[in-house]
């Protein structure tokens, strides 16, 4: 086969959904290899000793310290400490944090459940509240009620996250004491939900805020858009009109709704902070603080997987939200 | 829309306006039920249970509760019994220990004369036990003599020695057959920590909790409290909110600024005590311009120090005269301990001796350095920005940085900060702790006076406490001239208990104890 057909062949691949699908992936595996590089050089860089750490302000005697260099390969060369992490990350092992003494995965485990509900409670909180509010402001354009509503999205824009769970902890923990004032609960679900109500609501003020003004803008676009006055004039309802002008104006919001994510992994610092939280933000700040290498190595990558998986599943969602890139794909 | 910055400030201000007003509306808070039950808070999360191997401050007071050491010291820092009945130093090098015939483990094994030895080696191994082993090297030998008697024979005598074999110091008993069957775990969540005394440890989540339970196993008895639960709390804010909830009945290191709050709650005390922390500058010496004695003392000078007690620290502390606490000295001169701090030469506040030495100095057109604090020092940081505002007047500028306090550590002997703070606390209250790290071989201020160093290296082996303190403080004059460090003051900790609980003590060894037992509560 001479090269312009397979070239052909592999553009044909490409575009097909298993081959963008198979692209994206692979694309994700690269960011995950050049960012473990980068991570592990940036935290040799930042100030900070680990033996100061582990040690404290305590006397050592050389030995002490030429031991805790040996145990934990302190005096390798940069490569050699990078080469033989990512050799044991490739079969799985991702060390031992220093920190905590416990595996890195067993560590990051345990929390994941409680991080992993508190973002997605908050994103759920974000979008049920915000994309309607949106809608209505984009409706009632420069009227009264958009003012409001574009009001209180500065503020929730403005305000920190740990300004607002003090906020909400003091109201509804405090002063009408509905919820708990700190931690995750017990080990069961509904306790657990109990217990992340107000963080996420916290988490979902600002994350909301966005969300509300992309909608906004959004549906702004589009219920200038010919079509929708075409909707108009052939006398649908005002709810149909919205709902296909909401149609349209889906792809923006979805690949905003993905894009402010990685603002709620920053959030969760804050939040989990204000609340005591046990999860991944807090063992992430600590993990650097402490220079526990192999933990925010793993820390790290599990977020930028977790973000470069939502990218390739808001690429996905086109497909299913727009007919036409669905058929594109399908006459390539 | 964009908001301006000015606006934003105003929104962040009317949100706390808010807040505070509605705390100061609040109901009060209702007691809580019952005396079976006590929850603590602490303002960070422990990582690791195991003191060898985490080794803050708040690590001894949580592993205290679970486990003892040979012996301990009580609220006046005196050596009493613990799981050894009793003890003799036979020699200067040679100390025999017997072991209660009822000492036993929670899970109801009796203590042996190896579990001691076993728990003494691991926390010599400077992997498994890196804030413990520098100070157990000196064991040339342990040997089970008798039935129930420990012969520990040192390699040179050390006048801390005795100290060290409680969990003030460095000993905290566990069993053999526990650690093996926990090889590796010790210490977390999944391994724990297996101890003598009346709590165990049933539960431990980092960033969340610790839980332990009453057993009845402690040759001490059975403590009226049944549950100890240990929360992490770190936003201070956030623990007084629980405190004024009433789900909170004791909080260690209470913010100072915070401490009227706390007090303000109902049935609650705000106890302050001499913490045995020191608070001094330390100086490189050879990093120019602070290798030159002159400007060490301008800098001295430049420090007020009755007013940073005064103003930063709402007077919980004291100026501090010394390296060594007063309180480090009690069992040397008793209630003179004091007097003799108070006999030994100061530097006063003086901005013109100031400008004099640095006129006098390499550098009499004045210089510019940087002065870190560890953020979870505030205090640290208003007193550098006085120093920093009264060097400015003679032409020196400093400026003040917070770091982490990872990176401060790491700043200490860098060999690039002339300047900077040394904020120690001492566990075990012995007076040569402090001095011998700061003076001594291998310090960070790169320090040598072979004449300081020999009275220090004596008082490590002088036996007799009031001979020992004369040589340590002779050390100190000695070395104050040279000013390789200026001590600020020696610190305070609040406390606070609430709900009626307290604890009656003078020093903080008490927590070093299986404390909980130890609390009584007032109706």
């Amino acid at each position: 086969m001479s090269s312009a057909p397979r070239r052909a062949l592999l553009a044909g691949w490409a575009s097909s959904f298993w081959g963008m699908l198979t692209l994206r992936l692979l694309g994700v595996v690269a960011i995950v290899l050049v960012l473990s590089v980068l991570i592990f050089g940036m935290m040799h860089l930042i100030p900070g000793d680990l033996v100061r750490n582990l040690l404290g302000l305590r006397p050592a005697n050389p030995e002490t310290i030429a031991a805790i260099r040996e145990q934990y390969r302190l005096d390798d060369p940069f490569w050699v400490q990078y080469a033989t992490w990512f050799g044991n990350a490739l079969q799985g092992d991702f060390g031992t944090s220093i920190r905590y003494q416990v595996p890195v995965a067993d560590a990051i485990a345990q929390r994941i459940p409680l991080t992993a509900t508190l973002a997605v409670l908050a994103m759920i909180i974000a979008a049920v509240t915000a994309i309607p509010l949106g809608v209505v402001a984009a409706r009632f354009h420069q009227r009264p009620v958009d003012r409001a509503v574009t009001g209180v999205s500065v503020l929730g824009l403005s305000a920190p996250a740990f300004v607002v769970s003090l906020l909400l902890l003091y109201v509804f923990a405090y002063y009408l004491p509905i919820f708990p004032v700190y931690g995750g609960g017990s080990g069961d679900p509904l306790s657990q939900l109990y217990y992340l109500v107000l963080p996420s609501t916290a988490l979902a003020v600002g994350l909301g805020a966005i969300l509300m003004r992309l909608t906004r803008a959004a549906m702004i676009e589009a219920l200038a858009s010919d079509y929708i006055t075409f909707a108009r004039s052939r006398g649908l309802s005002e709810t149909r009109v919205l709902l296909l002008a909401l149609r349209n104006s889906a792809i923006p919001i979805v690949t905003a709704a993905g894009l402010v994510f990685t603002y709620v992994i920053g959030g969760t610092i804050l939040v989990e902070a204000a609340f005591a939280l046990p999860g991944l933000g807090l063992m992430l700040q600590d993990a650097v603080l402490f220079k526990d290498i192999a933990l925010v190595q793993a820390l790290v990558l599990v977020v930028a997987v977790v973000i470069a998986l939502l990218t390739v599943a808001v690429d996905l969602t086109y497909a299913v939200l727009d007919p036409r890139v669905r058929s594109r794909r399908r006459a390539s | 829309m964009l908001t301006s910055t000015p606006r934003r400030f105003g929104l962040l201000a009317a949100a706390a306006a808010v807040a505070l007003a509605l705390g100061a509306c609040a109901p009060t808070a209702p007691a809580p039920a019952d005396d079976s039950s006590i929850t603590v808070a602490l303002p960070g999360s422990l990582a690791n249970l195991y003191v060898g191997q985490e080794n803050g401050i708040l690590n001894y007071y949580i592993a205290s509760i679970a486990q003892e050491g040979l012996v301990t010291l009580d609220a006046n820092g005196e050596i009493q019994p613990a799981l050894a009945e009793s003890w003799e130093q036979v020699d200067d090098v040679t100390y025999v220990y017997t072991l209660r015939e009822d000492a036993t483990f929670q899970d109801g094994t009796p203590v042996t004369v190896d579990d001691v030895i076993f728990s003494i080696e691991k926390a010599q191994d400077p992997e498994l036990s890196p804030g413990f082993s520098y100070y157990l090297g000196g064991i040339a030998s342990m040997e089970e003599t008798a039935e129930r008697e420990l012969t520990i024979t040192l390699s040179a005598p050390d006048a801390t020695f005795a100290t060290l074999m409680s969990t003030t110091g460095a000993l905290y008993v566990t069993s053999r057959a526990y650690w093996e069957a926990n090889e590796g775990t010790i210490g977390t969540g999944e391994g724990l920590l297996l101890g003598t005394t009346p709590y165990r440890v049933t539960e431990f989540v980092p960033d969340s909790h610790v839980a332990f339970e009453r057993v009845d196993t402690w040759w001490g008895g059975v403590p009226e409290i049944e549950e100890v639960r240990v929360d992490f709390i770190p936003d201070e804010n956030t623990r007084l909110l629980a405190a004024q909830s009433g789900q909170i009945d004791v909080a260690f290191n209470v913010p100072f600024q915070q401490a009227d709050q706390w007090a303000a709650i109902d049935g609650s005390e705000v106890q302050f005590l001499n913490d045995l922390s020191y608070v001094g500058l330390l100086f490189d010496l050879e990093v120019a311009p602070f290798d030159d004695v002159k400007v060490r003392e301008a800098i001295a000078h430049a420090m007020d120090r009755s007013a940073v007690v005064e103003s930063v620290l709402d007077g919980h502390g004291e100026v501090a005269l010394a390296i060594p606490t007063p309180e480090s000295l009690l069992t040397a001169y008793g209630d003179e301990a004091s007097s003799r701090l108070e006999a030994l030469p100061q530097r006063d506040f003086d901005l013109d001796a100031a400008a004099a030495a640095l006129a006098e100095s390499s550098v009499p057109e004045g210089f510019t350095a940087e002065l870190t604090y560890p953020a979870t020092g505030p205090e640290l940081g208003r007193a550098a920005l006085a120093l920093s505002a009264n060097l400015a007047e003679i032409g020196i500028t400093i400026d003040v940085r917070e770091v982490t306090i990872e990176e401060w550590l790491a700043t200490i002997g860098d060999g690039e900060h002339g300047l900077g703070y040394m904020w120690y606390f001492s566990t075990t209250g012995d007076p040569g702790e402090v001095i011998s790290y700061l003076y001594g071989p291998e310090n960070p201020s790169r320090y040598t006076n072979e004449e300081v160093q020999a009275l220090l290296a004596d008082s490590f082996v002088e036996s007799d406490p009031v001979v020992r303190a004369d040589l340590i403080l002779q050390a100190e004059e000695l070395a104050q001239a040279d000013l390789a460090s200026y001590p600020l003051w020696w610190g305070q900790s609040a406390t606070a208990f609430l709900g009626g609980w307290t604890i009656d003590t003078q020093t903080p060894f008490v927590y070093t104890n299986p404390w909980p037992a130890l609390l009584t509560r007032s109706e």
